[in-house]
């Protein structure tokens, strides 16, 4: 494998990374921005629009029709957020053309897709197609509509942004549904060319062979572009503890409830923090799941996590009712358990063995490479992580328990069932 | 040691080795070199659906409760010293399991000490170990779990249709069972139930990714215990061709109503199922096509927002194809869907969109190629079948548009439709867009 990367233009990286080992391509483009209430919603859609046609191929059947052609050539478009940043993703991935059945250039093609989709959408007179623009609208109402779906991933969201009230990170990644409706298809188009202009951009090219030739036509593309751009002082912000602790309950007609508690940190000691994440909550032999879920049964998951962006500590889990207040109890009484030092060579070395497996699993799928290489590029500073492994290596107890011992409460999100929870059978 | 056998995809120059096992079990192994990691999955196959079975030399059959498939793989991580996540962790192994409608597989990944742990897995599950008291703490676990998986409503939406599709095939029952099928789950039950599905003959190893073939093999010459084929038979009950009802409604906390529209098609088995269900699968593509006029009609009508897809799902005695997504309204899009199915039935498919189509199949399946995980999964599901594993992509290359065209005219039957909605609370989705 080999990493790569050159500046193109000022905040525009082009990240090239060659592995053999695949029989893809793919290529990944990453715009990072401060996420703020009056631009997020118009971004996410100036961004989702992206991958339903473009100027020469104008219409959705077009556009479809040429990539599966190109052996089911896949495109996507969306917004995520990292801590108080949102994040632009425009990807597409496609099979190598040493597959192709009848010897078609199936990268060109795909990359000619590609960047016409970023550099030239389907827009006149400042505006993205009407026609698109409202489908992409609806469908970015559904997503919102949607979170509350997937239950546990819906509670640690409400759980997020209790935890970062009044913060930038508090703003949902496809802004509110009020903003969405507000927006208009040449407001989404303006947000789009500003995005391009003035976001720092990461550029991820993932191929089997080093292809000059793409990477050549790649930052052509990014050239053309007048850029006005001014670098981010840090991508991590901390989130500040909370004067009071704050709790927020929600009534849904669920069967299980669910709670999730955050804590908050000063400690810039990024390894301990996830290392005691690891051992308090972070896999089948961490203490949450051996003693909340193992031993007394109180939770069927109970699961801790560290996000090294905002400097907070969550646990999640999924309890019935009436072990609501004994789970919390014994979720503190293991933290406790961990302040007091009491953290065995074993849970410190399994801790350590999982950290390092999935480490080492990094290159195993190209997303991987993508997610490792942001992350450090967000950080300030490019290694490898068989690098990171050493600095785990060299972790000590009295550093974890320095770190349990520097969090503090700071709320909790419940998601209660109603009163009566009978089992309902469909009509 | 036994003999091994490289079988050798044409279409993608991928291969593997086969063997079978003197101890009975079939081994798959997948060499990937470049890649760091190692996956490993340990099946038999034995599922939610196998409620009613029996050995060459037994009498009767035996019955035994929904949901004990699933259970007996819980309680199977426990042995008699220690939990099996304890002996994982030691590698530094993620050990996991999974018990679906036909399989139950126990599994690993990991990126060193993958010998260590494939020697746990094999152990492991060949040492049962259950008493009544542990069995009894497992139904509040599992109870627990019953009650997650029915929040979540795409679960709910499949349930509901299976419910209302099947009459008496038991892939309609919950995988985890009922909190009252558990309850009657005791040592005894788990242990007939292991010695009759645990057996090698009976079960598959998959191994995939930073391998090296003799090395697997010699792990399973030192681990396996040799297993009599003691002529296992599963029976279902017999079904009927017909649907309980066409429709099921329910209302949960949802954002937007989302629906399943399954048809029941004839079951079969081996080959044949291989061969049906990638037919199948093209044909839910070339109706869910989203280069399409009559998908763009939907999306553009607001029949469907931008979610419509297909799955065919198939086991021993089921077999259905069954369209899914989004939509406000379920009984239009039910309407348009079994009119574009009497065109295509009728006019046949256009030669270039299926070629399109098939092309994109392949360029899917290459994909798979590319994920260790992927290439353990997708080999020890097709061993399971009876088939090989690389005859899905032998298949994909043989069809023609005709075969498809069949498929839609014979399996697509409205009478045999059943369409499930999960709507928002206080929704009217199943009253809307009707004419």
């Amino acid at each position: 494998m080999t990493y790569d990367r050159k500046e193109l233009c000022e905040g525009v990286g082009l990240n090239a990374i060659t592995d053999s080992k695949f029989k893809t391509s793919s290529i990944s483009v990453r715009f990072i921005l401060p996420i703020s209430r009056e631009t997020a919603a118009a971004n996410a859609l100036g961004f989702g629009i992206l991958t339903y046609s473009n100027s020469s191929l104008d219409t959705m059947k077009k556009l479809n029709e040429r990539l599966s052609s190109l052996y089911g050539g896949s495109l996507s478009g969306y917004s995520g957020k990292r801590g108080d940043f949102q994040l632009l993703t425009l990807n597409a991935s496609w099979i190598d053309n040493r597959y192709a059945i009848d010897g078609e250039d199936i990268t060109g093609g795909m990359l000619g897709v590609f960047l016409d989709c970023l550099f030239s959408p389907n827009a006149s007179g400042g505006a993205f197609a009407e026609e698109y623009f409202n489908i992409v609208k609806k469908e970015q109402l559904s997503r919102i509509d949607n979170e509350m779906n997937e239950k546990r991933s819906y509670a640690l969201k409400k759980a997020q942004q209790l935890a970062c009230k009044g913060e930038p990170a508090e703003i949902p990644q496809f802004g509110t549904r009020e903003d969405t409706e507000a927006v208009t298809a040449a407001q989404a188009y303006s947000a789009y060319r500003k995005v391009l202009e003035t976001a720092r951009t990461e550029i991820f090219y993932i191929s089997p062979e080093r292809d000059p030739e793409a990477e050549r036509l790649i930052a052509e593309r990014f050239r053309t572009i007048s850029r006005s751009y001014k670098a981010a002082d840090s991508y991590r912000t901390k989130s500040p503890v909370k004067d009071e602790f704050e709790t927020l309950t929600e009534t849904l007609d669920v069967l299980q409830c669910k709670m999730v508690r955050t804590w908050k940190t000063d400690s810039d000691d990024e390894i301990a923090n996830i290392m005691l994440g690891r051992i308090f909550g972070g896999t089948p032999v961490s203490k949450l799941f051996l003693n909340v879920r193992e031993k007394m049964s109180l939770c069927y998951y109970c699961a801790a996590r560290f996000s090294w962006i905002k400097n907070i500590l969550s646990v999640d889990s999924g309890v019935e009712k009436e072990n609501i207040d004994k789970a919390r109890d014994e979720i503190e009484h293991q933290l406790d358990e961990i302040r007091r030092g009491n953290i065995s060579d074993g849970e410190l070395e399994d801790a350590m063995l999982s950290i390092e497996n999935d480490l080492t699993g990094i290159g195993d799928d190209p997303t991987s490479y993508v997610y490792w290489y942001l992350d450090r590029l967000l950080e300030g500073k490019i290694f490898a992580p068989e690098d990171r492994l050493k600095d785990y290596k060299n972790i000590t107890k009295a550093r974890i328990v320095q770190a349990a011992n520097a969090l503090r409460p700071d709320s909790e999100y419940i998601m209660l069932t109603p009163d009566s929870t009978e089992n309902k059978e469909a009509d | 040691m036994a003999e091994m056998e490289r079988i050798t995809s044409p279409q993608t120059g991928d291969s593997c080795i086969h063997v079978k096992h003197e101890s009975g079990l079939e081994i798959y192994i997948s060499e990937m070199p470049g890649f760091s990691s190692v996956e490993a999955l340990f099946g038999t196959k034995y599922g939610s659906i196998n409620t009613m079975f029996k050995q060459r030399d037994d009498e009767e059959y035996t019955v035994v409760p929904e949901g004990i498939a699933h259970f007996l793989e819980h309680k199977l991580f426990e042995n008699e010293d220690c939990d099996v996540f304890a002996l994982y962790a030691k590698t530094g192994a993620n050990g996991n399991a999974f018990t679906s409608f036909d399989k139950t597989a126990y599994l690993f990944s990991c990126t060193k000490n993958y010998q260590a742990s494939l020697k746990i897995l094999l152990d492991f599950v060949q040492a049962p170990y259950f008493t009544q008291e542990t069995v009894d703490k497992e139904q509040g676990i599992i109870g627990q779990e019953i009650q997650m998986t029915n929040d979540e409503p795409d679960w709910r939406v499949l349930f509901n249709m299976l419910g209302a599709m099947y009459h008496d095939h038991p892939v309609k029952i919950d995988i985890a069972g009922t909190k009252e099928s558990i309850a009657k789950i005791d040592a005894d039950l788990l242990y007939k139930c292991y010695y009759t599905f645990y057996n090698l003959n009976n079960m598959v190893l998959s191994v995939a990714g930073n391998v090296k073939a003799e090395e697997v093999l010699a792990i399973c010459d030192e681990c396996l215990k040799p297993c009599e084929d003691k002529g296992l038979e599963t029976v279902f009950p017999d079904e009927p061709e017909t649907v309980v009802k066409n429709e099921v409604y329910e209302q949960l906390p949802v954002g937007t109503p989302m629906f399943n529209l399954g048809y029941k098609c004839d079951d079969c088995y081996g080959t044949e199922r291989l061969v049906k269900e990638v037919t199948g699968s093209i044909a839910i593509s070339v109706l869910t096509d989203d280069a399409s006029d009559f998908y763009k009609k939907l999306l553009t009508e607001e029949t469907i927002n931008d979610s419509l897809d297909g799955q065919v799902f198939c086991g021993d005695g089921y077999f259905s194809v069954i369209f899914e997504g989004e939509s406000k309204k379920p009984k239009k899009l039910r309407e348009e869907l079994f009119a574009e199915i009497e065109r295509i039935g009728r006019e046949g498919i256009d030669e270039k969109v299926f070629e399109r189509i098939r092309r994109s199949t392949y360029g899917s399946m290459i994909r798979m190629t590319n994920s260790v995980e992927a290439v353990a999964m997708s080999a020890l599901n097709l061993a399971m079948q009876g088939v090989g594993p690389y005859d899905e992509i032998k298949i994909l290359s043989e069809l023609k548009s005709s075969d498809v065209v069949q498929f839609i005219r014979d399996s697509l039957i409205p009478d045999k439709s059943v369409l499930s909605v999960i709507d928002v609370p206080g929704g009217n989705a199943f009253e809307s867009g009707v004419e």
